[in-house]
């Protein structure tokens, strides 16, 4: 910046409130769902800076208490405005270090961007998409540095699993001169930003970047490690060496609707549909080997972020698409961008119906589904509106069906392990300021101690154990991740003091 | 020029992905084809490769080597006229020329390396000469390293740059044997010398150079803490020194920093190679196979299983374990060529390693609860499976007897490993041809009359399975099977192995793989195994192609 030019009246709060919203572009509907490349092309720096001219810096910023590992949203903002892209990004990963993810893949609509301030008159900033084109910026032209990093501790951790918890956890302790090994049970390291979230919503190199970054800290990766069966727990704190360990297991055992024919063929978790594709290529078939049996008429059951997943992926297969949810539109859970890129991509929409029955051929593949239409009770005490059965039923052709209903927490670590308490729904207990299981010096975030989540949610418990690892392993409190800046902070305080 | 070749020639359309190959298969079928004709041929071939990059398919530049691969085929001949080409040819095509070349094996390596000397005063001659030495998979290849090393000092920073690139090429495709101690030496120090090279792109073939030495374990452990510490200042990771400016070259290093071996976690412990050690020929299209997996072996029981994933474009598929040696860290396996995925694997050879091996996955098997005669039952390859958990039962003291079933006696196998941990073991053949005749049901009924029997484990087809546990119901005999259901992950994660005991739906992978066999609702696994039918037949279609 060059001192000596006049700098332009600063826009007033009132004034920055009536900007226009930047509308992310998206590729479009028709072209779009004959390939997987990413829907949503990114902002320009020009819109980049117009959007991030609407944030009002506010001086008690929501957006920051709302985002669930804290970023300092106003200042990103700020440095996007000013033109210093890389800064941003910088700043961003002082807390998170998964920016490029989190920008396309966080429910920005149910956190930050919900307490916006702008939003109370106008369309709250679009910070999510500013996050994304402050990483993007930072990648694409090799801005990354490495962290400061403390000296090597002697000490070794063991993350289970590579999804987003492990990874983040992974890097908290790295950076704090940790030894980190993680354990991977497949054979492809990003757990479910690789085998769950498509690619046109998440593309694979950004995952990719991120893992290469992470060995650059001296993070290794073991694959087709199933952790529980091939080494316990136990082995690895008592004959592997390893001081603690953090699980990161997550939720992956699908829920089945109980009904009949939700075993017939045809009939598919969404788990098993999307990493049938997204993992071992499925959609190459013949060329690599895994089958997929996807059909011209897929009825997927559910309407969170993975039914969305699964009924663009069918799309982009070649499938006519219909989606069953027992709630309607309003209810529906995914993130509200998902749902309006699903509506755009032609997905045909059965709200208000609840799969009753699957009708088979004579070899047991589906041909049929049977609903019945639900009505919505007058809101309860807890403010949500229940589906009622109104008696009616319909039926309708389709020769595929992918339920989509959730996730209960992987299995094979509490079942291996008799110290590692869960709960009724097999969710593994932990103390909820420390992360730390039932067993002393395991810990564990993420799905598997919240039993289906999002990824920044899953990140923002990694950073909790992690600290708490950290402090296990020093036996004593000392200094949080070098990430936080203490002048920076202080500073902070003394603005708000004043 | 001959008539069929002129038009063959007329007909080649360089720009269309159909015509180039229609061409290269018609060329494939003529016969009898003079030099002159050969010629033409090849110079036709040659506009394949110009326009390989300027269509937009991405199968052009795969059509260009193949195109290639047809002029070696014609023979020694045409190897002055790929030279002629090769010298003059652009930085997008050298590299069609240079494989052409390279196809000829020793003969090529010998028409080409003395060229190579004759050409060294035109730097970009010689660029393309030295990139067509990278192409040769003979381990002769390897005496013109020292030549390439000394050209490498070219003040010419891309001829420099690509010595490195040949050197790299050829460290990682010629097998570790064809290079000696000096030449090691020699390679680790001129490639050390040029990571502080003033160009990016020197410094980046030189630490990748460095890096497949290092993976392909070409480095004495001197030579690798060097590199080590290296690698880690080109990433920044060296208080002491600056990161490299060049983004290229720090991105080679971190690639290679995994595979350094001294570091305090020796993540080595954790990598199995899967290589195959040892292959038996147990009968048609069944192979007896010792997998090694250390940390596998040394955790396996009787009645789990493994995932394997032979290569990157196959499919994992669970796989039922007949034996494992803890001390030697080996598993072993039968696989039954049943489906593409399974003649891939009988395809391997000693040597050879799977991509994946994931286990031990599932539950042990459960043993017999009270004394009696413990039955169990091995059709077809589940005979095998069904050794380790005879050997536990034989462990308790319990009597064990051994039902094996086959079409006939050539299929009968693993019969003297079985009788090994068995008191008795009796054999059925559908045909008669050895042991009694009939099915495994058979035998069974005849020693449900004679013997107190507490416990049935039946391993092997559904239909098999599903008449064990239909003869041991009335008596209401503890009756496990084991179910080979459809699998992906093997972990719980997908469902694919969803099976329905006792109106449950259970997963196979985690809870199982042994059910109750009269709670088993075996119609629908009979089904649901049907589920891919239709694609594993295309896919073995695929596989023949």
């Amino acid at each position: 910046m060059n001192e000596t030019t006049p700098t332009p009246r600063p826009l007033s709060n009132r004034e920055r409130m009536g900007l226009p919203h930047q509308e992310m572009p998206l590729n479009d509907p028709v072209a779009r769902v004959k390939n997987f490349d990413e829907v949503p092309v990114g902002y320009s720096e020009e819109m980049a800076q117009a959007e991030a001219m609407r944030c009002l810096q506010c001086k008690k910023p929501a957006c920051i208490g709302a985002c669930p590992v804290g970023i300092n949203i106003p200042a990103f903002i700020k440095l996007i405005e000013q033109g210093k892209y890389g800064d941003a990004a910088k700043k961003i990963r002082e807390t998170n270090f998964l920016p490029a993810v989190c920008g396309r893949v966080c429910p920005q609509d149910k956190q930050c961007q919900a307490v916006c301030v702008v939003g109370r008159k106008n369309i709250p900033v679009g910070i999510g998409n500013l996050e994304r084109f402050a990483a993007d910026y930072e990648r694409n032209n090799h801005l990354l540095e490495m962290p400061s990093m403390n000296m090597p501790t002697g000490k070794r951790v063991a993350v289970i699993g590579s999804g987003p918890a492990g990874l983040s956890a992974a890097y908290e302790l790295a950076i704090r001169g940790h030894e980190v090994v993680i354990f991977e049970a497949s054979h492809r390291a990003g757990g479910v930003m690789v085998y769950g979230i498509p690619r046109f919503r998440l593309p694979l190199r950004i995952v990719d970047e991120d893992i290469r970054f992470l060995t650059k800290l001296g993070v290794r990766f073991v694959y087709n490690m199933v952790i529980g069966k091939v080494l316990t727990i136990e082995d690895l704190l008592q004959r592997e060496g390893f001081d603690a360990v953090m699980v990161g297991t997550g939720a992956g055992l699908p829920r089945m609707l109980n009904v009949p024919g939700s075993n017939a063929n045809g009939v598919f978790s969404a788990n098993e549909y999307l990493t049938r594709i997204y993992l071992m290529d499925a959609h190459h078939f013949p060329k690599y080997s895994t089958p997929l049996s996807s059909g011209k008429k897929v009825a997927v059951i559910g309407a969170g972020n993975t039914a969305m997943d699964v009924m663009r992926t069918a799309k982009r297969l070649g499938a006519e698409v219909t989606c069953y949810y027992r709630r309607s539109h309003d209810e529906a859970p995914a993130r509200s961008e998902e749902l309006k890129h699903a509506e755009q991509e032609a997905i045909n929409w059965r709200w208000l119906s609840n799969p009753v029955e699957f009708f088979v051929d004579e070899n047991n593949f589906v041909k049929q589904i049977k609903c019945e239409r639900m009505t919505l009770s007058e809101p309860d005490e807890t403010g949500r509106r229940k589906p009622v059965p109104t008696g009616e039923f319909f039926v309708e052709e389709c020769d595929t069906v992918v339920m989509s209903l959730g996730c209960s927490v992987n299995p094979i670590i509490p079942s291996t392990d008799a110290e590692i308490h869960t709960n009724k729904w097999g969710v593994i207990i932990v103390d909820p300021e420390t992360c730390q299981t039932s067993k002393k010096g395991v810990f564990a975030a993420g799905d598997a101690i919240t039993g289906g989540s999002t990824v920044i949610l899953a990140m923002g418990q990694a950073k909790k154990a992690a600290a708490a690892i950290h402090e296990y392993l020093m036996g004593k409190p000392t200094d949080p991740s070098p990430a936080v800046n203490d002048a920076e902070l202080k500073q902070d305080l003394v603005n708000t003091n004043r | 020029m001959t008539d069929r070749i002129q038009i063959l020639i007329q007909g080649l359309d360089t720009n269309s992905v159909a015509s180039v190959t229609r061409t290269l298969d018609q060329v494939k079928n003529l016969e009898d084809l003079t030099v002159d004709e050969k010629i033409c041929l090849t110079e036709a071939f040659f506009e394949i490769f110009a326009h390989a990059h300027h269509t937009n398919s991405t199968s052009m530049p795969k059509l260009a080597v193949r195109a290639g691969k047809r002029i070696a085929k014609f023979g020694p001949e045409m190897m002055p006229v790929l030279f002629n080409r090769l010298v003059e040819a652009d930085s997008e095509t050298a590299n069609y020329y240079g494989k052409a070349l390279a196809r000829n094996g020793v003969a090529g390596l010998n028409y080409l390396f003395p060229k190579l000397s004759e050409h060294r005063s035109r730097d970009h001659d010689l660029i393309n000469l030295i990139q067509a030495l990278a192409y040769f998979k003979i381990p002769d290849a390897a005496s013109t390293v020292p030549f390439v090393l000394s050209v490498a000092q070219h003040v010419n920073h891309q001829v420099t740059s690509m010595a490195l690139y040949t050197i790299g090429r050829l460290v990682q495709q010629l097998p570790p044997s064809a290079f000696s101690d000096e030449l090691r030496q020699f390679i680790f120090s001129s490639c050390f010398r040029f990571l502080s090279h003033a160009q990016g792109l020197v410094r980046k073939n030189a630490a990748r150079t460095l890096g497949k030495m290092l993976r392909k374990g070409l480095l004495s452990a001197e030579n690798e803490k060097k590199l080590y510490k290296a690698f880690l200042s080109i990433c920044g990771r060296d208080e002491q020194h600056n990161w490299d400016r060049a983004f290229i070259v720090r991105r080679e290093a971190e690639d290679f920093l995994p595979f350094f071996h001294h570091q305090s976690v020796p993540v080595r412990r954790y990598t199995q190679s899967y290589k195959i050690k040892s292959r038996q020929l147990l009968c048609a299209n069944t192979y007896h196979l010792t997998i090694e997996a250390p940390l596998i072996a040394r955790k396996i029981e009787a009645g789990q299983f493994v995932i394997v994933r032979p290569h990157i474009f196959s499919e994992r598929i669970p796989l039922s374990i007949c034996n494992w040696d803890r001390t030697k860290g080996t598993i072993d396996i039968i696989v039954s060529a049943v489906g593409k995925t399974t003649t891939e694997i009988n395809a391997m050879n000693i040597g050879d390693a799977f991509e994946d091996v994931v286990g031990p996955l599932g539950e042990r098997s459960a043993l017999p609860t009270s004394p009696g005669t413990s039955v169990l039952i091995g059709g077809g390859y589940g005979t095998g499976a069904i050794i380790p958990t005879a050997r536990d039962i034989k462990a308790t003291g319990n009597k064990v007897i051994g039902i094996v079933g086959a079409r006939n006696k050539e299929n009968l196998i693993m019969v003297s490993e079985l009788q090994a941990v068995c008191d008795e073991v009796i054999l059925t053949t559908n045909d008669g041809s050895a042991g009694m005749g009939g099915l495994v049901t058979d035998a069974l009924r005849e020693v449900l009359l004679r013997e107190k029997v507490v416990y049935v484990l039946a391993i092997g087809p559904v239909p098999m399975m599903k008449a064990v546990s239909e003869m041991t119901r009335p008596q209401a005999i503890p009756t496990f099977v084991s179910l080979n259901a459809i699998m992906v992950d093997g972990t719980g994660m997908c469902g694919a192995c969803r099976v329905t005991v006792g109106g449950e739906t259970k997963f196979a992978c985690f809870h199982g793989p042994d059910f109750d066999g009269h709670k088993v609702d075996f119609e629908n696994l009979m089904k649901r195994q049907k589920m891919f039918v239709k694609e594993e037949r295309l896919a073995f279609e695929h596989l023949k192609v």
